[in-house]
């Protein structure tokens, strides 16, 4: 449904028996804690990075829609008119509602229901009201009405998941490896199959035609001395090899990598962490608590991000299985020193555009046209995982240093990683023009 | 949550129990009666104690259990055990008689040394005609705490530990010894089998096969007048530290007098299959002999299963037997990683037992699981011996491994521990994570054998019902009571004696060999004992099993035959025969006595052999995997070519040969010129098709032969792709033929089957097209087509009218006209995959009607695969020969326990989710893994969200109720390829020899080879194109069936036949011209031509 066909029955606010004042407005520690409880439940269940994505963007947006339908919005932020998602906002508001608790609990719902360990919410959103009630933050019709416009947001986004093609990723032929030099093949040590090889086909929010966002064609594949390839194969080996502490702590930091594989003879054991689109969520939220940001610029901020993670996801992956490209670790394996292994685990899909550039410097993009130029921020998004701290004096300093993370780990060529910053860039400076420049 | 996976772990273990095999019958005492160690007096128990410098991050073999070795130490006629503890003392039992030990380690000094023991061996080393002991060492500690003990037995019970005089004090990571006479030359020689205590990342493999190491590399040892010299190196013993090497044993595999090695290897390393030159030297031969392998192979025994003198290999390894544990091991099929380590020479290693039937010459088949003996569970040690006195060898396999390692949801979610640790601030201990690992013990397996080359379960009756954790193990007659009993040694538990009670009260024989040289038990010793019905023949060889020793005299069991003589051939070449013997006693044999024999080899003429035809075509196929379009299949069903057809296109008496392309292959025609067979390059076939089948005849009434090709495959045809056209040539009287566009119907099937008949009976030859599979939509049925002839090569759709159900009959593998109620119109026999064997009877050359129901009650669902018709009885009726998928597969239904599929767009995504179901102990279970499942069904994902959810689901729980009730269900009640007798214008099933069960059958021969009269068949097939984790079938090496002329029909062994072709057999084609000239079309490979004379 067309947004512009749409109707608009909003109910006046001020039939509100109890109006919200300014004290009774809880931080945005309550999302962004529920939020990280969705992240939780991906990494429990190894959502890959462009399926954590798509998961990040409907929770947020069931968020967002919640708090725009009782801030009486008609989309002033214009997520849902100048996107692909239509949204129906003719939803009759009752007494009582609080909006924070609609909102956190739609995205909730979205969660539990898109996952699939999403039964695991199931006990934060029982937590959530248990919350709400007995610090009489809600009585009894007001915790029914919040539910159901939750309920509403949440079902309102979920008609849209229903029908981006997700579920027709099954009926695809799976991936083959394609023979000839210079393709990718999985790889050691547990040769997963390749990683969503059909996401192109997927509903994007913003791009309307993916060709618009493709890279630059990645060096020919070539072993001749001083041929682009053979000088990026070549830097990959030496720099891996001599990799400084710093680099090391760079590229470790940045791994994001949802299951990496540990063998010892019969026993093997996977070891999660956060996906790519995690931590930019992750940096999100951090940035929102430090600029102490309204919910409702929360709210927006965190589904804009996520929704510019799931586009630039399907953007790159469209090209990944587009070229194609073998990994360093199997190239140099093959060509160059067979026992050589990369610091990082090399993840389970082909090489180029580096998916941590692309998504890292959209998101960039997106939050230094936010918050400002030199935003600076300490970034805790890896705590959780056993990793260091981390301060950064830009979006932009993080980005780039995510996207050149993959050299240090040994799991990109250098032109996938400057590539992959370019069409990240592009594309979140489009997303940006189409919501900034919105009539 | 510790206490939770104890109640968990009890909860499996009586689950087992109740579930597996029969009931114990009742009133009567188990076969085996386990002693309790208070009457025995053997309390040993190899005890684990896991703390931080021992467990299994620091030394992974923490797990595999001790040894057990039998040997009568002090002469006194009581053969006294040995066992080895891991982290606790060594163990000696003096034999007291009527089950009663005394335990005398003390006293005789043989406790060894505080150091992590392994295998133990007895051998009487010096030659002295006393039993010595040699323990092998390993673990993670040093040089010197590895090194291998030698006990050198001084005759009063006492032991003086010398292996370095005897230069046996090697500090390997020893997993067991084999003292063996390599060189014949009358003294032991040594076999040290070793592993590697370190993880090898998979990118080190190449660099680690390349090298010898020191201490995990296998060894070789000659005994130079009682001193060991390491010759590993110059006889060609592999020595990478890649070889974990966890079993050996020894025996003259290829039967030319010089003893054999094999050894199983875990993990990635292929096992080793030492054939002995003769001159000193090995050389590996496994794949020379054996098509595939156990993956992670562990112990292992050799010897003759089914009384053919040959000896058989059977090695061990992991797969369970219950759908839960399997359920919780398998995960996604990796059909790259397995071709990656294909090519890099790993070969063809599956995750199961295999039980490698020797058919003489270094031929082998694999039949496991015909056998029956292929999932034991995380297994250790194999001993083949008569438990039943009844002339064959039952199977013992001990099993059981201390932590759920292999259990996906370990994998997947036990590393959260990690993080959980870090969010809670606290240090992980990968120690705490590995030692709170869930722990399921598992009862053992004992298998009486049923002559017939297939096993039954008799665990639970024979007394093998406890659940634990058992290792090394032998057999020996401890009471002298002519039955043998057995000793496992157990983790954390007294070791378990077992008596044989005996009570089938069948007659034995027991052999004890004395050697004249310092081989004095005369090790390498081949014993046969004829007896008026059976070939009885075992090696002389105590290594078996695993890290064990087995009883030095030889127990053969006779049921009721009597004995004709008693032969031994010496390592050494000496041969004693001893003719009628008294039985139920023990028989001593002396090498002294013996004499030197020339072999006499006797080359038997063979059926078959390498025809001088050259046929110069290989079929080829461009790769496709079918698993990667319908995730679900079992089977690729791209892969059905060569397919061959004859005709005399140019009337000049000699056949010309058409053989079928696949897509981007296309077929060729071939012409004999010249003495030999050559492509006519001006016959063209374009390259989009996949031929199903072709058959000259004449279409347009004109004299000349023309060419129908029939159109199949999968591949990424569209359903109703063009190139499933079928296609006609018309000859243009010279023998050219060219495709005529227009007078065929279009045909969009993907079909598997021309047939040629009269169906009308207006005179002109009218053809039946068999549809075999839609495209990406397995299992939907495709349609199959009458086409009726104008008479002037035109042929117009007639299906609506002829066939029922408008052609859509199933997925059609092959079919046969023929008339069966005599009434002048041809009817049609058709058989498929989940399809009964059909039979349409012509009514007046009008429509065919299906009378199965008449013709052959209750006929069997099968997944048949190709239909032959002959006069086998001569009685002037055809009967049938239906080639189905076989036994020798994890799959053995029958119309109780039937495979079901279930299909459906469950999810409602537009694909078809064919989901098969099959019967394991009693229940059915959906037979995909979980991630299988997962990638097929998306919204399964949060149903199962762990793998131990899925391991105990069934269809209803996978598909829910209101999905279950709008199931399309298709059944297979029947896997046996079988013969269908013509009776009164109705068919009767009769069985094959169990051989025809062996590989899936996909071309059958008839033929008279022996010129009796009676008609004989040859059966080929195999299927290679199928789910890795059913495995490769590759039994089948054309195997050769005589007839009696009455319907029974004999196997005639390899050796005799001479057949030997290996690969997917998918057609065989004699020319009337030259009928003793077979060719054998070989999907992706040469055809093969072979002649009988």
């Amino acid at each position: 449904m067309d947004l512009r066909k749409a109707k608009y029955f909003i109910l006046f606010l001020l039939l509100l028996s109890e109006p919200l004042k300014a004290s009774d407005e809880p931080t945005i520690d309550l999302y962004v804690d529920n939020l990280f409880k969705i992240t939780e439940v991906m990494v429990t269940d190894v959502a890959s990075p462009p399926a954590a994505a798509r998961f990040y963007a409907y929770s947020t947006l069931a968020a967002h829609l919640a708090f725009e339908i009782v801030g009486g919005s008609d989309d002033k932020s214009k997520l849902f008119s100048k996107s692909s998602l239509s949204v129906d906002y003719s939803y009759e508001l009752n007494n009582g509602i609080d909006p924070h608790f609609a909102s956190v609990y739609a995205m909730l719902l979205v969660g539990k229901k898109i996952m699939p360990s999403g039964y695991l919410l199931d006990e934060v959103i029982h937590n959530l009201e248990k919350e709400y009630f007995k610090n009489k933050k809600l009585r009894k019709k007001g915790l029914a009405e919040s539910k159901r416009l939750g309920q509403y947001a949440a079902d309102q986004i979920l008609l849209f998941a229903a029908k981006d093609k997700y579920a027709q990723l099954s009926t695809h032929t799976r991936y083959t490896p394609k023979k000839g030099e210079g393709h990718w093949y999985p790889t050691p040590p547990a040769y997963m199959a390749a990683v969503e090889p059909e996401w192109r086909t997927i509903q994007t929010f913003f791009i309307d035609d993916l060709q618009g966002y493709k890279p630059l064609p990645p060096a020919n594949f070539s072993l001749e001395e001083n041929s682009s390839f053979q000088k990026q194969l070549m830097e990959v080996y030496q720099v891996t090899s001599a990799l400084t502490d710093e680099q090391k702590l760079i590229a470790n930091f940045w791994d994001c990598n949802p299951f990496m594989v540990q063998y010892s003879g019969h026993m093997a054991i996977g070891i999660k962490k956060i996906s790519p689109g995690g931590h930019w969520i992750g940096i999100t939220g951090i940035a929102a608590q430090k600029a102490t940001l309204s919910w409702s610029e929360t709210l927006f901020i965190h589904a804009l991000v996520s929704m510019g993670l799931h586009d630039a996801f399907i953007s790159c992956w469209e090209e990944k299985y587009d070229s194609d490209r073998i990994r360093p670790e199997s190239a140099i394996n093959k060509y160059v020193d067979k026992s050589w292994k990369p610091l990082l685990q090399t993840p389970p899909f082909p090489e180029y555009t580096s998916g941590h550039s692309v998504i890292s410097s959209a998101s960039a993009v997106i939050l230094t046209d936010y918050f400002g130029e030199n935003f600076d921020f300490l970034d805790t998004s890896e705590v959780y995982f056993g990793l260091p701290e981390r301060y950064f004096n830009s979006f932009q300093e993080a980005a780039e240093e995510a996207a050149i993370s993959r050299l240090y780990g040994g799991i990109h060529f250098r032109d996938a990683i400057e590539e992959g910053v370019i069409q990240g860039k592009s594309i979140g400076e489009y997303i940006l023009s189409l919501i900034k420049n919105a009539s | 949550m510790k206490f939770k996976l104890t109640i968990l772990a009890f909860f499996l273990t009586t689950c087992t129990i109740c579930i597996r095999g029969n009931a114990q019958e009742k009133g009567g005492k188990p076969k085996f009666e386990s002693i309790s160690h208070r009457k025995s007096g053997i309390t040993f128990n190899n005890k684990l104690t896991e703390d931080r410098n021992n467990n299994i991050l620091t030394y992974e073999y923490f797990y595999n259990g001790g040894g057990v070795a039998v040997g009568d130490f002090n002469n006194d006629g009581l053969e006294d055990v040995f066992f080895t503890g891991n982290m606790s003392e060594n163990k000696l039992y003096l034999n007291l008689g009527d089950f009663k030990f005394k335990d005398i380690t003390k006293s005789s000094g043989v406790g060894g040394k505080n150091s992590w023991t392994t295998g133990v061996s007895v051998a009487d080393i010096n030659g002295d005609g006393l039993l010595d002991i040699y323990v092998c060492y390993s673990g993670n500690g040093n040089l010197e705490s590895r090194r291998n003990e030698l006990y050198i037995n001084q005759g009063n019970l006492t032991f003086i530990e010398s292996a370095k005089t005897y230069g046996l004090d090697d500090p390997s990571n020893s997993t067991q010894a084999l003292f063996f006479d390599f060189d014949n030359d009358g003294d032991l020689d040594l076999f040290l089998l070793n592993h590697h205590i370190e993880v090898i990342n998979e990118i080190e493999f190449d660099e680690a096969r390349g090298k010898r190491h020191p201490f995990a590399g296998d060894k070789l040892f000659r005994n130079d007048n009682g001193k060991f010299v390491d010759i590993s190196e110059e006889a060609g013993i592999k020595g990478s530290s890649l070889g974990f090497g966890l079993g050996v044993t020894a025996s003259d595999i290829n039967g030319d007098g010089f003893i054999d090695l094999y050894v199983s290897n875990d993990y990635i390393e292929p096992d080793y299959l030492y054939i002995n030159n003769g001159d000193g030297t090995f050389t590996d031969m496994l794949t020379e002999y054996l098509q595939h392998i156990s993956h992670f192979s562990m112990g292992l025994d050799i010897a003759d299963v089914n009384n053919d003198g040959l000896v058989d290999i059977f090695t061990l390894d992991m797969l369970p037997e219950d759908n839960k544990r399997q359920k919780l091991l398998y995960g996604p099929e990796n059909y790259e990683q397995y071709a990656l380590m294909v090519n890099r020479g790993f070969y063809h290693q599956n995750m199961r037992n295999m039980l490698h039937l020797n058919h003489g010459e270094g031929v082998f088949s694999e039949i496991g699981q015909l056998a029956g003996i292929s999932n034991t569970d995380w297994s250790w040690s194999a001993l083949l011996f008569d438990a039943t006195n009844s002339g064959f060898k039952d199977l013992f396999v001990s099993n059981g491994y201390y932590r759920d390692y292999t259990n996906r949801d370990f994998l997947k979610y036990k590393g959260d521990y990690y993080f959980k640790s870090a969010v809670a601030g606290e240090k992980a201990d990968t120690l705490h994570l590995v030692t709170s690992m869930s722990s399921t013990p598992i009862p053992n397996y004992f298998f009486e054998n049923n002559g017939n080359l297939q096993f039954r379960d008799k665990s639970e009756n024979w007394g093998f019902s406890q659940a634990n954790f058992s290792s090394g193990a032998a057999y020996v007659d401890l009471d002298n009571d002519g039955n043998l009993d057995l000793i496992v040694s157990n983790i954390n538990q007294p070791a378990s004696i077992f008596r044989n009670t005996g009570n089938e009260t069948k007659n034995f024989l027991k052999i004890q060999l004395k050697g004249e040289h310092e081989n004095t038990a005369g090790i390498g010793s081949k014993v046969f004992v004829y007896t008026n019905s059976n070939l009885l023949y075992q090696e002389q060889m105590p290594i078996r099993g695993f890290q064990s020793s087995v009883s030095q005299t030889l127990h053969f069991g006779l049921g009721g035959s009597k004995i004709d003589s008693v032969k031994v051939v010496w390592p050494t070449g000496k041969v004693n025969l001893i003719t009628s013997p008294e039985i139920n006693t023990t028989l001593l044999l002396e090498e002294s006595k013996g004499v030197f024999k020339n072999k006499i080899k006797e080359a038997k003429r063979k059926v078959f052999s390498t025809s001088e035809i050259e046929f110069h075509f290989r079929h080829e196929e461009y790769g496709f995997n079918d698993f990667k379009r319908q995730p679900l299949l079992l089977e690729m069903p791209s892969y059905i070519g060569p397919i061959m057809v004859a005709g005399d296109i140019n009337g000049n008496g000699k056949e010309e040969i058409y053989i079928g392309g696949s897509k981007g292959y296309p077929g060729k025609l071939f012409e004999w010129k010249g003495g030999k067979w050559t492509p006519i390059e001006s016959f063209l076939v374009d390259e989009e098709f996949t031929d199903s089948d072709a058959v000259f005849f004449d279409a347009n009434g004109d004299g000349h032969l023309d060419l129908y090709i029939s159109s199949g495959g999968y591949h990424d045809y569209l359903s109703t792709d063009e190139s499933l056209q079928d296609r006609l040539y018309i000859n243009d009287g010279n023998g050219n033929l060219t495709r005529q566009h227009g007078q065929l119907p279009r045909i969009r099937s993907s079909s598997s089957k021309v047939l040629v008949a009269d169906f009308n009976g207006d005179g002109f030859p009218d053809l039946f097209v068999a549809g075999r599979i839609v495209p990406g939509r397995y299992p939907l049925s495709p349609k199959s087509y009458i086409l009726i002839n104008d008479g002037k090569g035109s042929f117009r759709d007639a299906t609506k009218a002829y066939l029922p159900d408008d052609g859509v009959l199933g997925m059609i593998t092959d079919a046969k006209g023929m008339d069966i109620n005599k009434d002048g119109y041809p009817d049609l026999v058709l058989v498929g995959e989940y399809m009964p064997i059909t039979f349409l009877i012509n009514q007046n050359g009008q429509k065919f009607e299906n009378q199965t129901t008449s013709i052959l009650p209750n006929s069997p669902k099968g997944w048949w695969r190709k239909i032959e018709s002959a006069d086998f009885t001569n009685d002037g009726t055809l009967d049938l020969l239906v080639g189905n998928f076989g036994l020798n597969s994890q799959f053995s239904p029958n119309s109780k326990e039937p495979l079901t599929l279930y299909f459906g767009d469950f999810d409602e995504n537009s694909s078809i989710d064919p989901i098969l179901t099959s019967f394991i102990r009693g229940k059915a279970y959906p037979f995909p893994s979980r991630d299988e499942l997962l990638d097929q069904m998306y919204s399964l994902r949060s149903k199962f969200t762990d793998y131990e959810s899925y391991a105990i689901a069934t269809i209803e729980k996978v598909l829910g109720r209101d999905a279950m009730k709008s199931a399309s269900t298709l059944e297979v009640t029947e896997l046996n390829t079988v013969f269908l007798e013509q009776v009164n214008g109705k068919f009767e099933i009769r069985e094959l020899p169990v051989e025809a069960q062996f590989a899936p059958v996909n071309a059958i021969h008839v033929l008279d080879y022996d010129g009796d009269g009676n008609l004989d068949f040859l059966l080929a097939g195999n299927q290679s194109r199928i789910r890795l984790r059913l495995g490769v079938i590759d039994a089948s090496l054309g195997q050769l069936f005589k007839g009696d002329g009455e319907g029974n029909f004999k196997y005639i062994p390899q050796i005799e036949s001479g057949l030997n072709i290996k690969g997917d057999v998918k057609s065989i084609l004699s020319l009337p011209s030259d009928p003793k000239s077979l060719y054998f079309g070989i999907n992706h490979d040469q055809v093969k031509v072979l002649e009988f004379k």
